[in-house]
């Protein structure tokens, strides 16, 4: 199964969605994408007017522009996502560049598409790592 | 071409034996033909989507708890990312901030080996009664 995982472009989510068997979807690849064949320098810094437009999508025009740029990525495998992994309450540094405001709009979304979505706490002890591990690992083997 | 290329980062866990260059090595002498550049965290792995995958799988198997991978999206040594060319990496504050849960997330991977169920999770501390909220706002008036 396709499962998004927020942040975004997390090392730990993305290994654990893999680990336990199924296909994460993360910035890397829609970043990817864009700087083979755009030859963009750093997106989502850096977008087309064709992302630009298709943010319009997922955010409203009054939308700051760094917003809708990351959007521009991740919206799309929101859409294409059939489950979500969510980590919360993670330090500043956890996430894309730490903007908040692009990281509610996606929780937004993901909340929107009503698609079966697990919310972890960022770990801060290994009790509560070892939780969070063993809940993801169990919605993921929920998901069948 | 983003299908051919699959660039691999694999980070080591802080509490771990295993060395970026001794990680580097062994991926080296699996001989599927993907390019290996060692880091200061672990290292990256390049190559066709089908020899990464290979790669990857040999690597967790063998270390199963020490080393995370993701993928990554800009090839090995790009100069727009590398920092030894002066690069911008906006990335790696949270590299090193996941970095320093990797020892944390290896005891919950032994967790699930030992076949654990999560702790349930604790009841949330609940507001002031309404009751005696309006108590103290009549005293205080």
């Amino acid at each position: 199964m396709k499962v998004f995982i927020d942040p975004p472009n997390s090392l730990i989510l993305f290994d654990l969605v893999e680990r336990f068997g199924h296909e994460p979807l993360g910035a890397m690849a829609s970043i990817q994408e864009r700087i083979d064949n755009i030859e963009l320098d750093m997106p989502p810094m850096n977008v087309t007017l064709d992302d630009v437009v298709g943010g319009l999508r997922y955010a409203g025009v009054e939308v700051p522009s760094g917003i809708r740029g990351r959007l521009a990525l991740w919206g799309p495998m929101i859409d294409a996502a059939e489950a979500a992994v969510i980590m919360t309450d993670a330090p500043f540094s956890f996430g894309c560049v730490g903007c908040e405001r692009s990281s509610e709009m996606v929780k937004y979304l993901i909340q929107r598409r009503g698609i079966p979505c697990l919310r972890v706490g960022y770990p801060e002890t290994e009790e509560e790592a070892e939780d969070a591990v063993l809940r993801i690992k169990g919605f993921l083997e929920g998901l069948g | 071409m983003s299908e051919d290329r699959e660039t691999r980062l694999f980070m080591i866990s802080p509490d771990s034996t295993v060395t970026p260059d001794q990680l580097a090595r062994e991926i080296h002498a699996m001989g599927r033909g993907v390019a290996v550049k060692e880091t200061c965290y672990g290292c990256l792995a390049e190559g066709s989507r089908a020899a990464v995958a290979e790669v990857l799988a040999e690597v967790r198997g063998r270390h199963p708890l020490d080393v995370f991978s993701k993928r990554r999206a800009y090839p090995a040594g790009d100069p727009r990312r590398c920092r030894a060319q002066h690069g911008t990496r906006p990335g790696y504050a949270q590299l090193e901030a996941e970095w320093a849960a990797l020892a944390m997330i290896s005891r919950g991977l032994e967790a699930c080996g030992r076949g654990e169920s999560p702790r349930p999770p604790a009841e949330p501390a609940g507001g002031l009664p309404v009751e005696k909220f309006k108590e103290i706002a009549e005293a205080i008036r």
